[in-house]
């Protein structure tokens, strides 16, 4: 374990304090999300989200592999996401085995994998013997809160603007087209999850949360890192715009009421919403940017018309 | 693999139980008294667990020291036979075996009183025997007995269970074949109160089926709490009986 | 005139006077060339007695040297000294029991792990802890160091936290003052800390200077007007 960030009792004091009257370090409310920015590289499937201060580079890439034995008609899909040094002096090269680090790998890969929401079967090339491994690398380059929350939303960012080179396939033989022969082809995006993460603090002692009905629990949307080393309990929601919960973890921390739970849920519904049309809109936006020149650039040939 | 049929009309499960029917509920504690200063032995269906609870104890590196409080530890060992089919690969270093040693110790952080054990080391360690889903839930419930059995102070009573939702049916305390068949929540519920400790969901749920589930869930495990809490005072007057014979 | 100069460069002074060297200057000890060895700005001062230089230059990570007023959090507690972090991620310094005012042997501090204090470097051997004192050696008051209870603290760079400490003409202080009553404590480690009566005025203090350490002296004015009206509509 690497050495902690050290805070002060006054300054924790103070921010649990402001709290209390309803205030954040940041000036914001208790459920606003940080402006989620969205930048796209010149590759498809090159994404750099930043949310405040936090920073998180996502890139995608997919080469031609052997499927799993017991998966012939699936291809590969892994999520990489190692944090280094780089994105603050409190997480160490190598260990990635302490409990946020497992925690937050493992959240990112049930919100995106798990759920299924890359088409895995449209990866498959030559049933058993082919098929499409996609990779996505998580690189956290800034912290200030909220990584779950910023790399799920790069890496969906990022499947849904990637584009895999096209390919023909005759009998056992495939052949890949580079980009510049041929258009790429996207990959099948099934479904957009979004994370919404929500840190809770407890004003009071244990035994009023434990014991006392008053509920007097404080629940705040994507808390920065401050907030995050003095939170008591998190959940990280997980929904898409179908209405469907695709992943709930409130790994224990501070006990919750069962229905504040299910209002952070319904809070999350309309955070998740306005991210997912961001993005739509955003990768919208970058294709027509590419293919601005488009129309000057092609030519048609009159054999293949008719 | 032929079409198993989940849930029939008639309202019955694959191994008989209605849709709000716990499973066999069997614990013992103190079963391991001199290895431990706490266990408990728990069959929750077919899922069979072990919990051992060392401690609280001098810890053995310093950098487990804790002035202002005791160091909770979990070590959660899956033995490869407790599965239908052997594992080629030990449990031990899999990122869901962490993930769940690292949920453990945060939902009993806040629930066992460590700040009165400052200094100490206090190690839980679980073997799993056997496993037919629901299996954090049963780690919960082993874990609290196996706290108590130890005389370590605690708030209240955690008590697990997972529930699954097939269609728009709730099923309490799902065994695997369901739990591979439906999306499910895993729930820790503090004593007898509405307050969930730990939530995990890990696959689809409608958000306007989820209240449901909780509803359903909470009720589960207010059950199994009252059933451990039998046990335990099962236990306490057997106790009470010997050392008044001498 | 200002005039940038980074190592390598040349200093403007006159070899053939007196040199006092500061920080930021190397004299070479077998070639006695005189060489800056940070980048920032050139500072001459030719007095009576020859020519001070230093250069001011700006950085992250905090280096104690003897003599700066600086605010650290207590980390540990030993049989004789506490364990003080001026920043995270750097080596500890120690600040001893006998180091406060009316110190003895029967008559120990009561600060606890968490507690910041603000203190003064009093030893700084860079292949020793650095030892800080919350005690003026030379009067043995305590002269405002000691526990800061309450308030909130806050990192800024180095040369930020200089400018407010030792530069009298840096406005921030005094606009701050126009709008609300505080106390401060500027530690030249980069921690500032601030309370005042009110959290509302508390945590404008503390957007308005963690704002103003970014953005030039000029603006200053208005980030804090815009800071402490939009708390105060925050209320309604």
């Amino acid at each position: 374990m690497a050495k902690d960030i050290e805070i002060s009792t006054a300054e924790a004091q103070f921010i649990v304090g402001a709290l209390k009257e309803r205030y954040r370090l940041d000036g914001r409310s208790f459920d606003e999300f940080r402006e989620v920015k969205i930048k796209f590289g010149n590759e498809y499937g090159d994404v750099m989200v930043e949310m405040g201060e936090t920073k998180v580079h996502v890139r995608i890439s997919c080469q031609v592999t052997q499927p799993y034995e017991d998966r012939p008609f699936e291809g590969l899909f892994l999520i990489s996401t190692e944090s280094t040094p780089m994105a603050g002096p409190q997480f160490e090269n190598g260990t990635n085995t302490s409990g946020d680090e497992v925690l937050i790998s493992r959240i990112i890969e049930k919100a995106i994998r798990r759920s299924g929401a890359l088409d895995v079967e449209g990866l498959c090339i030559v049933a058993g013997s082919k098929c499409w491994a996609v990779r996505a690398n998580v690189h956290f380059l800034n912290c200030d809160g909220g990584f779950i929350d910023a790399s799920c939303i790069a890496v969906i960012a990022g499947l849904m603007h990637f584009k895999k080179p096209d390919i023909t396939v005759h009998g056992e033989k495939v052949i890949v087209h580079p980009l510049d022969e041929r258009e790429p082809v996207p990959l099948g995006i099934l479904h957009i999850p979004i994370c919404v993460t929500f840190s809770f603090f407890n004003p009071q002692d244990t035994e009023e949360n434990i014991k006392g009905e008053s509920n007097q629990e404080i629940a705040i949307i994507d808390a920065t890192l401050k907030e995050e080393l003095l939170r008591d309990g998190v959940l990280t929601v997980t929904l898409n715009k179908n209405r469907e919960v695709v992943q709930v973890s409130k790994a224990g921390g501070l006990p919750m009421d069962a229905l504040q739970l299910m209002e952070c849920c319904h809070k999350a519904y309309s955070i998740i919403e306005r991210i997912t049309d961001q993005i739509i809109n955003q990768i919208k936006e970058d294709y027509k940017e590419r293919e601005k020149y488009k129309a000057l650039l092609s030519s048609e040939n009159a054999r293949d018309a008719s | 693999m032929s079409r198993l049929e989940i849930y029939s009309p008639e309202g019955l499960r694959l191994d008989g139980r209605r849709w709000n029917e716990l499973r066999k509920f069997d614990a013992s504690i103190n079963t391991h008294a001199h290895l431990s200063d706490g266990s408990s032995y728990l069959e929750q269906g077919n899922n069979k667990i072990f919990t051992l609870v060392k401690g609280p104890r001098e810890p053995s590196q310093r950098s487990q020291l804790d002035q202002s409080k005791a160091t909770l530890n979990v070590t959660v060992n899956i033995t490869r036979f407790s599965k239908f089919e052997r594992s080629k690969a030990s449990h031990k270093n899999e990122r869901r075996t962490l993930e769940i040693q690292t949920s453990l110790v945060r939902t009993f952080e806040k629930n066992l009183m460590l700040q009165n054990y400052p200094r100490t080391v206090i190690d839980i360690e679980i073997h799993v025997l056997q496993q037919d889903g629901g299996l954090v839930g049963s780690l919960i419930n082993g874990i609290t007995l196996a706290c108590i059995d130890a005389g370590i102070a605690m708030y209240d009573y955690i008590s697990g269970v997972s529930v699954g939702l097939y269609d728009t049916v709730p099923l309490l305390d799902i065994n695997s074949l369901e739990e591979n068949a439906m999306s499910c929540a895993t729930l820790g519920v503090v004593g007898k109160t509405e307050k969930l400790s730990l939530l995990l969901v890990e696959d689809k749920i409608p958000l306007d089926r989820l209240e449901n589930v909780l509803a359903i869930g909470i009720a589960g495990a207010h059950r199994i709490r009252d059933l451990m809490d039998q046990e335990l005072r099962r236990h306490a007057q057997k106790r009470i009986a010997n050392s008044s014979k001498k | 005139m200002l005039r940038l100069i980074v190592p390598g460069d040349k200093l403007d002074i006159d070899l053939t006077k007196n040199v006092s060297l500061g920080p930021g200057v190397y004299c070479d000890p077998r070639t006695q060339i005189i060489q800056p060895v940070n980048a920032g700005i050139e500072n001459i001062q030719v007095g009576k007695r020859g020519q001070i230089v230093h250069i001011d230059y700006d950085s992250k990570r905090y280096v104690p040297a003897v003599g700066d007023f600086v605010v650290g959090i207590i980390t540990g507690a030993f049989a004789d000294s506490y364990r003080v972090s001026l920043a995270s991620f750097s080596s500890p310094v120690s600040l001893s029991y006998m180091a406060f005012p009316n110190a003895s042997k029967k008559n120990r501090p009561t600060l606890k792990i968490g507690d910041l204090v603000y203190a003064r470097v009093c030893t700084a051997e860079k292949e020793l802890e650095a030892e800080i004192e919350c005690v003026d050696s030379t009067t043995g008051q305590s002269s405002g160091f000691g526990l800061l209870e309450g308030g909130m603290v806050m990192d800024v760079s180095l040369k930020f936290a200089r400018n407010l400490l030792f530069d009298e003409k840096f406005p921030l202080l005094r606009l701050l003052s126009q709008h609300c009553k505080f106390e401060i404590a500027i530690g030249v480690n980069g921690k500032i800390w601030i309370k005042t009566e009110d959290t509302k005025d508390t945590l404008a203090c503390y957007k308005s200077i963690l704002d103003c350490a970014k953005h030039p002296v000029n603006e200053h004015a208005s980030i804090l007007k815009r800071n402490f009206k939009a708390l105060l509509n925050a209320i309604e």
